[in-house]
């Protein structure tokens, strides 16, 4: 029984028994390469869901939506690792409860779709684990050390070309699990720190302090980097942050429902190199 | 030029170390360059990144952050929360080009007037010879041409 | 709209002889919001703050900044000023145009450029600041101290003689600590039961004093002023309020061979017992786990031999909740275990024994009465040797730092040997002699002119038994060659060390520790005695290996800063406090893991149904000291520190 059809049966006894009330998956998309998410309340819906190497969206972020969780009621979820880490994350940042998640977890394998075993987060231990341990992505990392090779001037001119196409319209805001403030610090105007007209500065200063409030959260799904109708290469720069972290202070961003945030905690021996 | 290049630097310190440390420069007569101004702070706990980026906005060459040495804090641990902000935060400024010679970090107890005084120098000399950080402050001149419209 | 009065001060020649105090005014006088702005000779002096307050009334100024010396300095006066000319003392900035300006540079353009800039910013500031007022607590004037050794017992004394109520809890059946084990004390050689003992009763009999024994903290609610302390009296099996303390149980107990752990195990207990004679309170308890009646339901003697029928075996466990405004935790330390070093044949060899298995030895009311005995066969040893260090000053085996008092007890253990063997040999391997204190230094010269304690300097590398002697092989490395003692017995000065449960208990109670567990002091050298957290103190060996004076010193300090705060019924805060907004909080609770005086709690904020909507954190005032560490953590921006604002600082920044 291909993974599919085990999910789509498996999703439809959760629905047909009570046991969630919703469930959040892939379905056809716009073109044949694409997926979209979709929700399904009934059964008879889980026709609509759809399983395989195109669905790379991580659809954590649809947890979070105002309200969803409140009634105690339980929602099914696809999720690959990376989304699996977003759960973690969000229930170590009280923004959901894991017990009422549950995960139908697959990675996807050579563009195709492979079920993960578990069905609650604590279940995906190993998964996380394995995730780290095959570290982060070298494509950025390459990319992250062409641009760390060149002269600060030529980076701020690389990243200021970057920048300047941003047009404040928040789509990596939107899309991003981690971004569930009910206010955001752009949003902020007494003081406003950041400016929000989308001039080059404003443009800098909203992605710098995006990406250091990702720091230790981001999950490098990729969510920012497809919706940003620009082509700025958002994952790139958050890759810069989690790899810091995990070099500076052995933090990988959501291995647990009980990890500390990385900005929030500290240990004595922290390295401090720079600090004259 | 036909002056040499007056370097713009702010520093944002704790009151109860690095304040008081620049206080006892002050008390003890040590001379140093006039180029910084200081904003102070009860702890470098309060140092929040937004306040490097705004000190940048308003034409600052060289930022400085400056607090207790770790374990003296006066809130125990207000500095070593710092110490890992700026580790995250000086790490991603480096990686979109802001150079890491401009932001500077420091640990200056209030004992440490002499570090104090000879840091702004050094630190005045090194962004003197690094010249005014005018790709960022071209970002701002293009708000202030823009609003004219 | 705002009015603000700049107020410029020369401090004599100090800040005009390199700031254009003219010019400085002109340009000061000309920012959007300046009130008035004046210049004058010494505005701290008594013309100088009447000017402000003339201008503060006559202009009714909303904010004030005086451009003078270090906030440091003189923001406590001009706040007073304010407050005196009906301003609230908050809406005051001082520009520090002197220590960090006038002083520090050598040209006056450039200073006087600098001076503008940095009164500027701060107007800009002052325009932002707050009304804010003195936070008032109310305060339970009375104290908690957790645990009853000498330290605890010193601060419990402390502050119920000053008039204030103190609860003395101790986990143990009685109080007097480790100081009740101990047979004399160095540097004077008085016996310590005789005079710790009348301090046990004293406290004990003490009319503001409740001692519960047996009893240990279960957890600890609230703040500075206003704590809730649950404790857990322990079952006793005996009725505190009956018992006469006649002892007839412990005789007739037919349970009699238990390692008594008073006696580190050099004497037995029966399983009704006191720990040791001299107990306070004098009423026993009954081990549970060693009784026969609770094993089987047989027995009981205890309780037929009771003539006012003490015995209670259906005690349960009780929890009482007290309401105290301060605590000192004192809980002591324990000796470490010796056993990682097994060269010293310690637990293998019977007379290998450590520093407390001596003192018991060598105290009148011991197991062997005062007489030196050694373990495995009651002879008196010829020959002992003492091992300095054996755990202490090690990195690799045992504890990093020093445990302070061990040079100290280990030549007093040597002089009371010769007093008491006045034939016999020491030996002392030592690493060095650390002998700083009143007397103490006379005291080890004392012991090696007077009593022969024949001090070595080296380490030993092995104790092991040959021939019925103890060999210890060593080095010499003041001769520079290795040594071999034969001894009797061998005493190891072992480190001090937290209690073992001692983590467990600061996260309970909400303190810091160290990388040992020793508890963590507000500040090493400017506050040792508090904690970071508010209203809890430290006393004795749980902060740092301590000895008996400076145990008692500072308790003694602690007690003082508790009356200091039960001098008051309100304890009156800055008002520097983190603030939240509720509308915007995401409740990750990131400032709650941030915060280093768990100040942030998590409160529901509910409908008029008392449905809760959402949560949020919540900065209790009572705890928060005002670091902001928890503002700049804030994502969404949603948690402020008043004083220090983000608008505030938005302002003074974008004014440079």
């Amino acid at each position: 029984m291909g993974i599919q059809v085990q999910f789509r049966k498996e999703a439809a006894e959760l629905l047909s028994s009570g046991a969630v009330k919703l469930v959040i998956g892939y379905g056809e998309g716009s073109t044949p390469e694409r997926r979209r998410p979709v929700f399904v309340r009934t059964p008879a819906e889980t026709e609509r869901l759809v399983l395989d190497g195109a669905c790379v969206a991580n659809l954590s972020t649809y947890l979070i939506s105002e309200g969803l969780l409140s009634d105690g009621k339980n929602v099914a979820v696809f999720l690959k690792p990376d989304g699996i880490r977003s759960i973690n994350i969000l229930a170590a940042e009280a923004q959901l409860n894991p017990e009422q998640v549950v995960i139908f977890g697959f990675d996807i394998e050579n563009g195709e779709a492979r079920p993960l075993a578990g069905r609650k987060a604590s279940d995906f231990t190993q998964v996380v684990e394995a995730a780290k341990a095959a570290g982060l992505s070298p494509e950025l990392q390459k990319e992250a050390e062409r641009l760390d090779h060149i002269s600060a001037a030529e980076r701020f001119e690389y990243w200021k070309e970057q920048f300047s196409k941003c047009i404040k319209c928040y789509a990596c805001r939107q899309v991003c699990p981690m971004c569930y403030c009910r206010r955001c610090i752009v949003d902020v105007n007494q003081p406003q720190w950041i400016n929000t007209s989308s001039h080059t500065l404003g443009n800098f200063e909203w992605n710098i302090v995006r990406a250091f409030h990702l720091a230790g959260r981001c999950v490098a799904c990729g969510g920012c980097d497809r919706s940003c109708p620009v082509n700025i290469p958002l994952r790139l720069i958050n890759h810069r942050m989690a790899k810091e972290v995990l070099d500076a202070f052995d933090y990988y961003a959501g291995e647990s429902t009980d990890q500390k945030p990385v900005l929030a905690t500290f240990r004595q021996d922290d390295p401090e190199t720079f600090i004259l | 030029m036909s002056e040499p290049f007056e370097p713009k630097i702010v520093a944002f310190v704790c009151t109860y170390c690095t304040y008081a440390g620049a206080d006892l420069a002050g008390t003890s007569r040590m001379k140093y360059a006039s180029n910084v101004r200081i904003v102070r702070l009860p702890c470098t706990g309060r140092i929040s990144p937004m306040f490097i980026l705004k000190a940048l906005q308003k034409g600052a060459d060289g930022v400085l952050v400056s607090g207790c040495h770790p374990g003296d804090c006066h809130f125990a641990q207000g500095n070593y929360h710092a110490r890992r902000r700026w580790t995250v935060f000086r790490a991603l400024l480096a990686f979109t080009g802001i150079p890491e010679q401009r932001i500077r970090f420091s640990w200056i107890s209030a004992a440490e007037g002499a570090k104090f005084a000879e840091l702004i120098n050094s630190l005045t000399e090194d962004i003197r010879k690094l010249g005014p950080f005018e790709q960022y402050h071209e970002l701002q001149t293009v708000i202030e041409t823009q609003s004219t419209y | 709209m705002a009015k603000i009065g700049v107020f410029v001060c020369h401090c004599g020649e100090n800040i005009a002889s390199m700031v254009d105090t003219a010019n400085l005014v002109a340009a000061i006088s000309e920012h959007p919001g300046v009130e008035i702005c004046t210049e004058y000779k010494y505005f701290c002096s008594d013309p100088g703050q009447e000017t402000v307050k003339r201008a503060v009334r006559e202009h009714n100024l909303t904010g004030v900044v005086v451009a003078a010396c270090s906030p440091r300095m003189h923001e406590q006066t001009f706040r007073k000023a304010c407050a005196e000319a009906g301003l609230n003392p908050y809406m005051l900035e001082l520009a520090n145009i002197r220590e960090q300006c006038s002083w520090v540079h050598t040209d006056k353009d450039e200073a006087t450029a600098k001076a503008i800039e940095i009164t500027r910013s701060l107007v800009e500031k002052v325009k932002r600041n707050n009304e804010l007022q003195p936070i008032s607590v109310p305060v339970t004037r009375r104290a908690m101290v957790i645990g009853g050794g000498i330290a605890g017992i010193q601060a419990a004394l402390d502050i119920a003689s000053a008039g204030r109520e103190v609860v003395l809890v101790e986990r143990e059946p009685s109080i007097g600590g480790h100081m009740s084990q101990i047979s004399e004390t160095f540097p004077t050689l008085d016996c310590s039961q005789c005079i710790l003992t009348p301090r046990m009763v004293e406290a004990v009999q003490h009319p503001n004093i409740t001692v519960m024994t047996y009893s240990e903290v279960e957890s600890v609610d609230g703040y500075i002023g206003n704590f809730t302390v649950k404790v857990r009296r322990k079952a006793r099996y005996v009725r505190m309020e009956t018992c006469t303390g006649c002892g007839d149980c412990i005789q007739k107990c037919p349970v009699k061979k238990i390692p008594s752990e008073f006696e580190c195990g050099l004497g037995n207990r029966t399983a009704i017992y006191t720990p040791f004679a001299q107990a306070v309170p004098n009423v026993p308890v009954i081990d549970r786990s060693r009784c026969t009646y609770f094993k089987n339901g047989k027995c009981a003697i205890c309780k037929k031999t009771c003539q006012i029928d003490s015995i209670d075996f259906d005690q349960q466990d009780t929890i009482e909740s007290i309401e105290v405004g301060a605590i000192v935790v004192a809980t002591g330390f324990q000796v470490q275990d010796t056993s990682l070093y097994g060269e010293y044949g310690y637990g293998r060899y019977k007379d290998v024994i450590t520093g407390l298995h001596f003192e018991r030895l060598a105290s009148a009311s011991g197991p062997t009465a005062g007489k030196i005995k050694r373990p495995s066969d009651g002879k008196e040893p010829e020959t002992v040797v003492f091992i300095q260090c054996a755990g202490s000053r090690d990195a690799a085996k045992g504890v990093k730092y020093c445990s302070k008092i061990c040079c100290m007890y280990t030549a007093k253990h040597a002089m009371l040997y010769a007093h008491k063997v006045h034939h016999g040999t020491t030996k002392i391997f030592y690493m060095d002699i650390r002998a700083a204190g009143k007397g103490y230094d006379e005291f080890t010269r004392r012991a090696i002119e007077e009593d022969q304690a024949g001090y070595v300097r080296g380490r030993v590398s092995k104790v092991f038994e040959q021939n019925g002697k103890l060999i210890v092989r060593g080095v010499d490395m003041l001769l520079g060659r290795p040594v071999e003692v034969e001894a009797d017995m061998v005493v190891l000065a072992t480190a001090m060390v937290p209690q073992p449960d001692a983590k467990e208990f600061a996260k309970k109670i909400g303190i810091g520790y160290d990388e040992y567990g020793f508890f963590n002091e507000a500040h090493l050298k400017l506050r040792p005695v508090e904690t970071a957290t508010a209203g809890i103190y430290l006393a004795g060996a749980c902060q740092s290996p301590k000895d008996i004076p400076d145990s008692v010193a500072q308790a003694s300090a602690a007690a003082a800063k508790i009356l200091g705060l039960f001098s008051r019924e309100h304890l009156e805060r800055e008002p520097v406090v983190a603030l939240v907004s509720d509308s915007t909080c995401a409740g990750c609770w990131g400032c709650v893991t941030a915060c280093p005086y768990n100040a942030i709690d998590r409160r529901d904020i509910t409908d008029r149904n008392g449905n809760v909507i959402k949560r949020v954190a919540s900065v209790n005032p009572g705890l928060c000291q005002g670091c902001g560490t928890c503002v700049s953590f804030c994502r969404s921006n949603s948690i402020d520190l008043a004083g220090f604002t983000e608008k505030q600082i938005f302002a003074e920044v974008m004014a440079l």
